[in-house]
């Protein structure tokens, strides 16, 4: 599997969580990978969290997760990139 | 930053002020994210006799061009790239200030022309307003300097404290924090607002400045212990006091933070207008109740007055809460100004000992995790989205899973929850955006034709009794 493959698929899972999670399945078709989630009110504290939990669950072990902070979740384009990096 | 430095930053941003035409009497927007430069700031305004206004960053341009144009301010000071987000003509004649710009080579002394005397706003506070306009609770010199005081002497503040201030300037919570730590010549941390999304990071925060006394509302302390594992590890050693207003604070997680630090716990009471005017100690005894624990006695000298069907409640009954004392606001700005006691809105008990128990509202303002929302104000945004027939505000839930929802009565069709809380979040501070929006086909109304609210909650709670709300 190549890398901008595994980004993308890294990209689809978490669209696929905020959307079902945060937005009631989003069924227009609204958010997009450069979304502002925390400027638009998509994710607060607590979202942050839930969104957090999620990445620790869903992508333990193929990711070394210490330094994924959602101090820095601003979009699921740079969620993304940042666990991307990380591998 | 040492108070030196902090004093030479206050001089030099209240000179680049006078300069660009700040005056004793004014009122200043400060927009930004917390800051030393932020902190530095509202010194500089009240050096030049003049009254902040602060409003945290995340507050989106149109609603800050709303405050300062209520409060008639003449300049509003913020970073660039804030200032840059401001439409060219939304301000005409007030100035735009980067604190940035402000050298420190200059003169000394540009404030300090005349002291403030004690009335004099020292800072003007805006809260959601019911009507769609935000209200700005104006503070005097002498309302902040008797709760400073009185917060000082009570957690008896020193040198070597180090207070965290947890929430934006804009809240009133901050003003202990910075106030009685100024006071006291203790150090200040200030939390970056974008911990509030990283609770791990917020507790290692809390570990790694030594704080001593921490300030916020309940729900930050129980994000903390839920999802920062607060209560993994031993409190920092020099932590001696954990102070929570703004909301009930479930008694369980009173009991685990007990358990966890031999820490003071104070809960204190107030809205905005008041301060702080009651506040309650957790006793041993506290722990055992089944309940959130009282919000106690009056402080700072105010008089607390329960009042039911016009006459003072007895011990065990409940009646609103109605506020005098030297605390109080002056009024809200724009407004009269405040005469007699301030009615809270708040229900409360009277307890057998005289002490004060919070019961709920009167109205219909609502806590999300701490922070008031009137509907009426995010009602007012939302109406504007050209794609929202109608729309209702409701409150579900309690503590950290308090929610703020949205039933929107749609235009046509092709809605969806991003739109409505896009279009919330450019009008709106970041916790009045609604958390979950719900489209329905039409709003209950009541014999009176509006909106039965009690219906749409209801509706909610059964919708989380059978396990539906997330």
């Amino acid at each position: 599997m190549n890398e901008a493959l595994e980004r993308n698929e890294v990209t689809e899972r978490l669209m696929a969580f905020v959307r079902e999670r945060f937005l009631d399945g989003d069924p227009h078709g609204e958010l997009e990978e450069t979304s502002p989630l925390v400027e638009w009110g998509v994710l607060n504290s607590l979202n942050s969290a839930i969104l957090l939990n999620f990445i620790h669950r869903e992508f333990a072990g193929a990711v070394p997760l210490e330094h994924i902070s959602a101090a820095n979740f601003r979009d699921v384009r740079s969620i993304s990139a940042m666990l991307c990096a990380q591998r | 930053m040492t108070y030196r430095e902090l004093d030479l930053r206050a001089d030099a941003i209240a000179r680049t002020l006078a300069e660009r035409g700040v005056e004793a009497g004014d009122r200043v927007v400060l927009w930004s994210a917390k800051s030393a430069d932020l902190v530095a700031s509202t010194q500089a305004v009240l050096r030049l006799g003049a009254a902040y206004v602060p409003v945290s960053a995340g507050v989106p341009p149109r609603r800050v061009a709303l405050i300062a144009r209520d409060c008639t301010a003449s300049a509003v000071l913020a970073p660039e790239d804030l200032l840059d987000t401001l439409p060219p003509d939304a301000l005409p004649g007030v100035r735009m200030v980067a604190p940035g710009t402000a050298r420190e080579d200059g003169p000394r002394g540009a404030g300090h022309r005349r002291g403030p005397r004690p009335e004099d706003p020292a800072y003007v506070l805006y809260t959601s307003g019911s009507t769609g306009t935000p209200k700005g609770v104006v503070v005097s010199h002498s309302a902040a300097l008797a709760f400073v005081g009185w917060a000082a002497s009570e957690l008896d503040a020193r040198e070597d404290d180090v207070f965290a201030n947890h929430a934006s300037l804009g809240f009133d919570l901050s003003v202990l924090d910075l106030y009685a730590a100024f006071r006291a010549g203790a150090a200040v941390s200030l939390v970056p607002e974008y911990l509030a999304h990283d609770a791990v990071a917020l507790v290692d925060f809390v570990h790694a400045e030594g704080i001593s006394v921490w300030y916020s509302v309940p729900s930050a302390l129980v994000l903390m212990m839920r999802e920062g594992r607060l209560l993994d590890r031993p409190p920092p050693p020099g932590l001696r006091a954990v102070l929570f207003a703004g909301e009930p604070f479930p008694i369980d997680r009173v009991r685990a933070l007990a358990r966890w630090s031999a820490a003071r716990l104070l809960n204190l009471y107030g809205p905005t207008e008041t301060n702080v005017c009651a506040f309650h100690e957790v006793t041993p005894s506290d722990l055992e109740r089944d309940r959130p624990v009282p919000i106690g006695r009056a402080s700072c000298g105010s008089s607390l007055l329960v009042l039911k069907d016009g006459r003072p409640a007895a011990p065990g009954e409940e009646g609103g809460l109605h506020v005098e004392g030297p605390t109080l606001m002056t009024g809200y700005w724009g407004h009269e100004p405040l005469r007699g006691p301030h009615p809270t809105g708040d229900i409360v008990r009277v307890l057998p000992d005289g002490a004060l128990d919070f019961v709920g509202r009167a109205d219909s303002m609502l806590k999300v995790r701490g922070h008031r929302v009137e509907p009426g104000d995010v009602e007012a945004a939302l109406s504007t989205h050209p794609a929202v027939e109608e729309v209702a505000v409701v409150g579900a839930g309690t503590g950290l899973d308090a929610r703020l929802v949205a039933f929107v009565v749609p235009r046509g069709t092709g809605m969806g929850v991003l739109s409505v809380k896009r279009h919330a979040s450019e009008r709106l501070a970041p916790h009045m955006v609604p958390d979950l929006v719900r489209f329905v086909e039409a709003l209950p109304h009541n014999r009176n034709g509006k909106t039965d609210r009690a219906a749409l909650a209801a509706r909610l709670a059964d919708t989380a009794a059978n396990g539906g709300m997330s």
